[in-house]
């Protein structure tokens, strides 16, 4: 028997408030490996994105998605983050009130289970996280997201990714609104998270900015809710030359 | 104005204090003009570390001098039935006393033990100036109807971090006259976290230039609790600022109100003011009502305004905490907390903060 994918992505129709989004997509992750999915706005991205983690608003219509196997449609979006789905979201939600250093505990603890929520190894990799990302021990005690900049609300994203140990990082956009060096900082966390694993991570973005720092094994271009083309990582690069009016052309 | 209970018992039903509580469902025994005799509750301090009470705070029995010098008029206008109520039943007077530039580093705790079918205190607070220090006051016991009347004045130039907590499980009456003098900055808090029915009128008056306040407020109304609250802020003296901000949590079948008046008095220039209230609405029965209201006589302000907002839990924020593990229940009581505990944050330091989650953590289980 041949491995098993670590997310297999079969035919998957998508809708929301009846307007269908996702025309049929096939995907296939394994194990260790990195994808990249580009498109324009409103090619699907996003919603993908938001899919695979079980956001209540899309209506799955048709296909089928599962993870190491696992039926992942069959699941809440709590049970997903559980089996290893992570999302990094292009936009963060605020929760005043909430503190980082509490919320990164409790959510280690729903994920990983208590015990990786305390003792010497979880305070380890929180710190050396937050010192790769740049981000001061005063970070803990704020609210989550609460009057972050963009950049911050990103390296947060790429923290709770590094201390969750996903199984499958999703990334949406997670490189739009960084600078130069932001972006630098968080390929790097990617790569402490993802690379030498048998972790994989789907890369969605506008830019081959990111990817010339993660090298994805697979490039996916999404159009009107379908992928129409798939190659190596100089697909990222020839789209960046060319736009995506070639690829739509090739398509029909 | 008269301020004896007797010539202030017939309230109006339709006056605005009285609109969602009336004073017959306030009083103790529902019939207003009973004077019932109350019990006095055991007034101790102690220091949240668990140090010794420094020798420069001490709570006793007020005497006269201090009535004369602390007391207020008790003329709230519509609601004076409440205080002078409460002034008019209760067996003794009491005093803290926080000498001129006392400074402590852990909170101080006043407990307030209530007990018996009625029971009701007057305080006075003698607060000098230049005092910084962190006071909790908390209304706990088993008393059937508690009324409790805070009077006095924060010292100029003090520092003060004021929360009063209510933990009694019955029924609650609460007024407060408090002038903040010259400069005194002031973070005043009110936690309600099991009070079943409370009817809260908060005064703060800032007649002197250069006072700070900031009126927090975090309510938790679970079950068929009925919850009234009134904070009204009066800037007499020029370049005073203030900012309330009301946060309730309604589960069950309960009832909540909050109603703000931000007055501005003529020739307080500079004054800068802000109230707003938000109210979490978790079940389908739940009401609240928000009354933000603003009076302002003078034309050279910095600022004056005010809003509220009322809402579910957002569902954003669910799939977000969702998308980290938390389940629907986790996630629930986690935005709930959060919620309630914005307020805390704003009322003190950290040390205060933790204390107060401490104290009202086993409480929102009710919800």
């Amino acid at each position: 028997m041949g491995e098993v994918a670590l997310l297999e992505i079969n035919g998957l129709q998508t809708s929301i408030d009846d307007t269908e989004i996702l025309h049929g997509i096939n995907l296939k992750i394994m194990p260790g490996e990195i994808h990249a999915v580009m498109g324009r706005n409103g090619s699907g991205k996003s919603t993908t994105a938001n899919v695979l983690m079980g956001h209540p608003d899309y209506e799955v219509t048709g296909g089928t998605i599962h993870l190491d196997g696992k039926d992942l449609l069959e699941m809440e979006a709590h049970e997903r983050a559980r089996s290893g789905i992570f999302l990094s979201f292009q936009y963060p939600q605020a929760v005043p009130g909430l503190q980082v250093g509490n919320f990164l505990r409790r959510s280690v603890a729903a994920v990983r289970g208590e015990e990786a929520a305390k003792g010497a190894e979880f305070r380890s990799t929180l710190k050396e996280g937050m010192n790769r990302l740049d981000l001061d021990r005063s970070f803990l005690s704020r609210y989550v997201n609460d009057g972050f900049s963009g950049g911050e609300k990103k390296r947060f994203e790429i923290l709770q990714m590094m201390l969750l140990k996903p199984r499958l990082a999703i990334l949406d956009e997670t490189d739009s609104g960084l600078d130069i060096d932001g972006i630098r900082t968080v390929a790097e966390g990617i790569d402490a998270a993802i690379r030498g694993t048998t972790s994989g991570a789907l890369i969605i973005t506008h830019y081959n900015r990111i990817l010339e720092h993660v090298k994805p094994d697979y490039v996916h271009v999404l159009i009107n809710g379908c992928i129409v083309k798939s190659g190596g990582p100089e697909l990222a690069s020839e789209l960046e030359e060319r736009g995506y009016d070639w690829v739509e052309s090739d398509a029909e | 104005m008269n301020t004896s209970y007797s010539e202030n018992s017939d309230t109006d039903r339709a006056a605005h204090i009285w609109r969602y509580t009336p004073w017959k469902k306030a009083h103790p025994t529902g019939k207003i003009s009973q004077i019932p005799s109350a019990d006095s509750p055991i007034l101790s301090l102690s220091m949240s570390d668990g140090s010794e009470v420094p020798t420069g705070i001490r709570v006793e029995e007020a005497t006269t001098d201090d009535l004369l010098r602390l007391g207020h008029d008790l003329d709230f206008g519509d609601g004076t039935a409440a205080p002078t109520f409460i002034a008019e039943i209760v067996p003794l007077i009491y005093v803290l006393r926080v000498d001129a530039k006392t400074i402590t580093e852990a909170p101080v705790i006043l407990s307030v033990k209530t007990s018996g079918s009625t029971c009701a205190c007057r305080l006075l607070l003698d607060i000098c100036e230049r005092v910084e220090i962190e006071l909790v006051t908390v209304l706990e016991g088993d008393a059937e109807w508690c009324g409790f009347l805070r009077e006095g004045s924060f010292g100029q130039a003090s520092i003060v971090n004021d929360v009063v907590v209510h933990v009694t499980g019955k029924r609650l009456l609460r007024c407060d006259s408090i002038r903040s003098n010259r400069d005194a900055q002031i973070r005043a808090g009110t936690v309600n976290a099991a009070s079943s029915q409370a009817k809260v009128d908060v005064r703060h008056w800032l007649p002197e230039p250069g006072a700070s306040l900031q009126v927090n407020g975090s309510i938790l109304a679970a079950r068929k609790d009925h919850l009234d609250s009134h904070v009204e802020i009066l800037h007499s003296g020029k370049q005073t600022f203030s900012r309330l901000e009301w946060h309730t949590a309604c589960g069950g079948q309960s009832v909540t109100t909050g109603t703000g008046m931000l007055r501005i008095d003529a020739g307080a220039k500079g004054g800068d003011a802000g109230q707003l209230f938000h109210n979490l609405l978790l079940s389908d029965k739940a009401k609240a009502n928000s009354i933000p209201e603003l009076e302002v006589m003078e034309n050279e302000v910095v600022g004056c305004g005010h809003g509220t907002a009322n809402g579910p839990l957002d569902e954003y924020q669910m799939f977000y905490l969702k998308a980290r593990g938390f389940d629907e229940e986790q996630a629930r009581a986690a935005l709930i907390a959060a919620f309630l505990n914005a307020p805390l944050s704003n009322m003190g330091s950290e040390t205060l903060h933790g204390w107060l989650i401490n104290r009202i953590e086993s409480h929102l289980s009710g919800l």
